[in-house]
């Protein structure tokens, strides 16, 4: 802005000592803000620093143009149905159903657990353990949830416990038993 | 790395005519858009890198003065940058590539400065003062007393451009950081050329009370 002088200003500037020496003045501000300026950005960005932005720029471009993958998700799916008119209905069905499950499910828990104290002569009973000996697995494989019957005397128990010690897959236990104290040597 | 090109003198009303002569820059941009027209992608990008070169110290220094955050203007650099080439087919070969660029990038700093407000409107503020980040040396000054004063000078400097109103800061960063005539600003910024030069004199009346010892 300040470059610029028409002649007239020229003229008037080389006869006025006090207006050119405001004009001088005032270049030299803006030469120190601008020169201030230049200095900051330049001592924030190094040419380093420049050189990496340079590159990251590069980088950034060559991932432009290319088409996005998309994956498709459910696989299958007519991509093109309309939202709107899928979803609402199918939700609606989806909580209807889990609803009804959770009644069905409420109802019947209740009804098999009155059921089952109603039940004589069987005794139910959790085992935590899962024993190796194949004749005292489950018929049905419920995981470690089986039916022991409750006339097993001491003896039969005692017996099946010894063997499944004595088993070769118990050995490999030996070690850590070794490590763990027992009872009567923890005071 | 180019540096920015010496100062132009200020060019009259409607200097930006077609028949005006274009830059080094502006036919690189042209060559890049017909490139990219082609379909010639990996050249244009290679010819690009030459652009951004000669086109980033300038930048940088556009986006650290408005943002004044050095990786915010980073930022802001690098989304004007590639910005103006996914979209270089759109560039007018009529007109200068630095008053496309420019307005690109002062887009991409008001975008950024208003991502930034709404950070912070949420984030819970580390100090209660409101400190000026203490200012580099302008120069290598012999004596310890006089670097102080340097560095003084340049806090009080950047504290009176920081306390200009948006416009004006912008005009007078375009004009005297960017060294801009006020005719490719008001191409950049989409204002008359008056109201430029208007912005720009109440900007340099404020900065000469805030800074003149004389």
């Amino acid at each position: 802005m300040l470059d610029a002088v028409s002649s007239a200003e020229q003229e008037h500037l080389s006869t006025c000592g006090r207006c050119d020496a405001r004009r001088v003045s005032m270049q030299r501000l803006l030469e120190e803000v601008s020169e201030t300026a230049h200095a900051e950005a330049d001592a924030a960005f190094p040419l380093e620093r420049l050189n990496r932005q340079q590159a990251r720029i590069l980088a950034r471009l060559q991932h432009e143009g290319r088409p996005a993958r998309v994956i498709a998700f459910p696989a299958g799916h007519a991509p093109h149905e309309p939202i709107g008119s899928r979803t609402r209905p199918a939700s609606r069905w989806i909580a209807a159903a889990a609803v009804g499950g959770l009644v069905v499910g409420v109802i019947a828990g209740r009804f098999g657990h009155d059921y089952s104290f109603q039940r004589a002569g069987i005794n139910r009973v959790i085992a935590s353990r899962t024993v190796e000996q194949p004749e005292l697995r489950a018929p049905v494989s419920t995981g470690a949830i089986r039916e022991v019957a409750a006339s097993i005397s001491d003896d039969e128990f005692l017996d099946q416990l010894e063997s499944a010690v004595d088993a070769p897959a118990a050995a490999a236990l030996q070690p850590l038993d070794d490590l763990t104290p027992r009872a009567w040597e923890v005071r | 790395m180019s540096r920015t090109p010496p100062r132009r003198a200020p060019a009259p009303a409607g200097a930006l005519a077609p028949q005006a002569p274009l830059s080094k820059d502006s036919h690189l941009a042209a060559e890049i858009k017909r490139l990219v027209a082609v379909g010639e992608r990996d050249a244009a990008r290679e010819r690009y890198g030459e652009l951004v070169a000669s086109q980033q110290r300038r930048a940088v220094r556009i986006a650290y003065q408005y943002l004044r955050d050095a990786h915010d203007a980073d930022e802001a650099v690098q989304d004007a940058f590639v910005k103006v080439f996914t979209h270089i087919t759109s560039y007018r070969e009529d007109l200068p590539f630095e008053v496309w660029f420019t307005r690109i990038l002062v887009n991409a700093c008001l975008d950024l400065r208003k991502s930034r407000s709404r950070r912070l409107r949420w984030a819970v503020p580390m100090s209660a003062t409101n400190e000026v980040a203490p200012a580099e040396p302008t120069a290598p000054d012999p004596s310890p007393e006089q670097r102080l004063v340097s560095r003084e000078r340049a806090t009080e400097i950047t504290a009176a451009v920081d306390s200009l109103p948006d416009r004006q800061r912008t005009v007078f960063t375009l004009c005297h950081v960017a060294e801009q005539t006020t005719a490719e600003v008001s191409q950049a910024l989409g204002l008359s050329e008056a109201t430029v030069r208007v912005h720009l004199f109440r900007a340099v009346r404020k900065l000469r009370r805030l800074l003149d010892r004389a």
